[in-house]
C-alpha cells in the first residue's frame, strides 16, 4: 500500500500494514538546498524540491505545501517577514494596529490571484504531480479565531477578544472566517488532501469551554461549512482532549491532532474518540533535540503501544524545530515504522 | 463584608469578567476599604490565589491568566494614585523578549501581575539583544532579567538567553542578577531552561510572577 492508501485505511478503519509516519519538516528545506530561508521561501519551486528530497531521504509518509504561517498574513497584507537562520519566520508587520483599522480591513477577492499565492500554488503543482497520487499532500489553515492574532499580534487580539467591543470581534472574524474558506477551497484544489486546521482559540488551554461553545464553535462551523473531509483538528500544540467530544459532535470532525504528553494524554484520546475518528500520537519534538537514542525509541515505542491497539491511529511529531539533529529524526522515524507495523 | 468582597472579585476574576471586577472595587471603595486594603487584601490575594489554582487545577486557560494581569494592574495604577503613602518596592526587573522573538502576550501577563505584587518592572520590549538586557540590568539596579520566548530558535538561539547568561558571567554578575526565561519551548521541556543557563522558568505567566518574586526575595535574604 502506499502512504495515502494507508493513510485513507487508518481514517476508514480498515487493515493496514502499518501506523501512518508523519513528521512536519518544513525549515529544514532551506538547509537542504543550500539556502538562506529567505531565497528558499521566495519560490514554491524550491519548497517542493526540499520536500521531495526531504522525503525520499527520511522515508516519512507526508509532505508540505506550507512555507511558514506568517505567508497567510502575507495574503492579507503583511509587508514584512523575519527570518531566520536557525528557525521559523515570525511576522514583523502588523495588518492591523489599532482597532480603526478592523473597518477598513480587506479580504482579497480571489486570493489565488494574489501574488503571495503563486509560491504555493507553485509548490502544489509540483507535489501533485510528483507524489499527489502517492502521499498526503498536507496543508495550513488558521482559524478564523485565531487568524487575526498574526493580523494584530496575541496580546491585542485577546485584549479585544475578551474585553472589546463584540460587534467589532466578530467583524473582524467574520472577514477572517471568508478568507479561511477561500484558503480550503483554493488548497483542495490545488491538490492538497490533508489540510491542518489549526486553532488554540478551539482549546481549554486558551479560552473556557462556555467561550469555546457560545463563540468559537460557531466560527468554525462557517470556517468549515464547505465540508470536514481531509480536515485535521489541531490547536497549535494546545491540549484538546476538552473538546474532542464537541467537536465530533458539532463539526463532524474526525481526525484530531492533540498536544504531546503530559498536556494532552492519549489514552484519553483514544478513549474519547473511540472508534469514531483518528487520533493521532504527537511525539514531544522539542524534547527530540536533546535526547539519546534510546530515549528517543522509548518514547516512540510508549505512543505506539498506547495508540496501536484498534487502530484508527497516526504517528506525528509538532512542527519539527531545526535544532533537532539530524541522526534523532532517522532515529525517531526508524522507531516509528519499526513499533509501528501491525502483527 | 469585606470577605464578599474578596470572594466576589475572585470570582469576576475567574469569570473574566473585568467590569465586574471593577464594580466590586468601586463598590468596596464607597463602602470605606482603603486603596491600600484593595490592593494587598483583595487584588494581590487574587493573583496568589489563581497562582494556587494553576498549580492544583490544569483547567484554568490563559484567558483567565490574562484577565488576572491585566484587571490588577489596572486596578492597582489606580490604587496607588489614592495610597497615603507610597508602598514599598520590593525589587526589580528587566523584562523582554529574546532577540528574534517579536510575541509579546506572556510578557504582558507577568508584567501586570508583578506590578501589582509591588515589583518595579522595566519593559524592554520585544526583539531585545544581550548586551540591552545586560545594561539596563546594571543600570537600573535590578536582581532579575527576565525573558519571554515563544520559539524553540529563540530560546535556545546563541543571541538569546545563552549570551545573556555569557554577559552576566562575563561581568562577574552572576550572584547579583538572576536570570529567568518562561514561554512555550520551556513548557514542552522542563529541563530546557538549564540548557539555555536560566537560572530558573515558569510555565505560564501567572506563575513566572511567583518565581520572580521569590527570586528577589531570596537575593534580599
Amino acid at each position: 500500500m502506499t502512504p495515502l492508501e494507508i493513510l485513507s485505511a487508518t481514517i476508514s478503519g480498515q487493515a493496514s500494514p502499518r501506523v501512518p509516519v508523519f513528521c512536519n519538516l518544513l525549515d529544514q528545506g532551506a538547509k537542504k538546498l543550500n539556502m538562506s530561508p529567505e531565497q528558499y521561501f521566495s519560490n514554491g519551486e524550491y519548497v517542493a524540491e526540499a520536500q521531495l528530497k526531504m522525503l525520499k531521504y527520511y522515508g516519512h509518509d507526508n509532505v508540505w505545501s506550507a512555507h511558514y504561517v506568517g505567508k497567510e498574513a502575507q495574503l492579507l497584507g503583511c509587508k514584512e517577514i523575519l527570518f531566520a537562520n536557525n528557525g521559523v519566520p515570525n511576522v514583523a508587520d502588523f495588518v492591523i494596529k489599532s482597532w480603526d483599522d478592523i473597518a477598513t480591513f480587506e479580504i482579497p477577492e480571489d486570493i489565488t490571484q494574489h501574488p503571495h499565492w503563486k509560491s504555493m500554488d507553485d509548490c502544489l503543482k509540483i507535489l501533485r504531480s510528483e507524489v499527489g497520487a502517492t502521499n498526503p499532500i498536507c496543508a495550513y489553515v488558521t482559524a478564523s479565531t485565531t487568524l487575526p492574532a498574526i493580523l494584530m499580534g496575541m496580546d491585542k487580539w485577546i485584549e479585544l477578544v475578551l474585553t472589546g467591543p463584540v460587534d467589532l470581534r466578530d467583524e473582524l472574524v467574520k472577514k477572517c472566517s471568508h478568507f479561511v474558506q477561500q484558503q480550503i477551497k483554493a488548497y483542495r484544489a490545488a491538490g492538497a488532501n490533508v489540510i491542518i486546521y489549526a486553532n488554540p482559540f478551539g482549546s481549554t488551554y486558551f479560552i473556557p469551554k462556555k467561550m469555546i461553545v457560545d463563540w468559537s464553535m460557531p466560527w468554525m462551523q462557517q470556517d468549515l461549512k464547505d465540508g470536514t473531509e481531509s480536515i485535521v483538528y489541531y490547536c497549535g500544540m494546545a491540549p484538546l482532549n476538552t473538546v474532542t467530544e464537541l467537536v465530533i459532535e458539532k463539526l463532524n470532525i474526525n481526525i484530531f491532532y492533540p498536544a504531546p504528553a503530559p498536556l494532552d494524554d492519549l489514552r484519553d484520546a483514544k478513549r474519547l474518540i473511540n472508534g469514531k475518528g483518528l487520533t493521532s500520537g504527537v511525539l514531544d519534538d522539542i524534547k527530540l533535540i536533546h535526547w539519546t537514542e534510546q530515549q528517543t525509541r522509548d518514547e516512540v515505542k510508549r505512543i505506539m503501544e498506547i495508540g496501536k491497539p484498534g487502530g484508527h491511529f497516526l504517528f506525528g511529531t509538532g512542527f519539527m524545530p531545526l535544532d533537532i539533529p539530524e541522526e534523532n529524526i532517522i532515529t525517531m522515524l526508524n522507531a516509528a515504522f519499526e513499533y509501528g507495523r501491525y502483527a | 463584608m469585606f470577605e464578599a468582597y474578596i470572594k466576589e472579585y475572585n470570582e469576576a476574576v475567574f469569570d473574566i469578567d473585568k467590569e465586574a471586577a471593577l464594580e466590586v472595587v468601586e463598590s468596596a471603595l464607597q463602602q470605606g476599604v482603603t486603596p491600600e486594603q484593595v490592593v494587598f487584601e483583595i487584588v494581590i490575594p487574587s493573583i496568589e490565589e489563581m497562582m494556587a489554582e494553576i498549580v492544583i487545577n490544569a483547567d484554568t486557560n490563559l484567558a483567565q491568566h490574562f484577565m488576572t494581569a491585566q484587571i490588577a494592574a489596572e486596578v492597582t495604577e489606580q490604587m496607588l494614585t489614592k495610597f497615603e503613602v507610597p508602598p514599598e518596592v520590593i525589587g526589580r526587573v528587566i523584562i523582554g523578549t529574546s532577540y528574534g522573538d517579536l510575541h509579546s502576550l506572556g510578557k504582558r501577563i507577568v508584567m501586570g501581575c508583578l506590578k501589582s505584587m509591588m515589583v518595579d518592572v522595566i519593559d524592554l520590549g520585544v526583539n531585545v539583544k544581550a548586551e540591552a538586557f545586560v545594561d539596563a540590568a546594571v543600570e537600573q539596579d535590578a536582581q532579575v532579567i527576565a525573558i519571554s520566548s515563544m520559539m524553540v530558535h529563540t530560546a535556545t538561539g546563541e543571541d538569546g538567553s545563552l549570551k545573556v547568561r555569557a554577559l552576566l558571567k562575563e561581568r562577574n554578575l552572576e550572584d547579583k542578577i538572576k536570570l529567568v526565561v518562561g514561554g512555550a519551548p520551556y513548557r514542552f521541556d522542563h529541563e530546557l531552561y538549564k540548557k539555555v543557563g536560566a537560572d530558573t522558568w515558569a510555565a505560564d505567566g501567572v506563575t513566572a510572577a511567583k518565581i520572580i518574586r521569590q527570586v528577589i526575595l531570596e537575593g534580599k535574604t
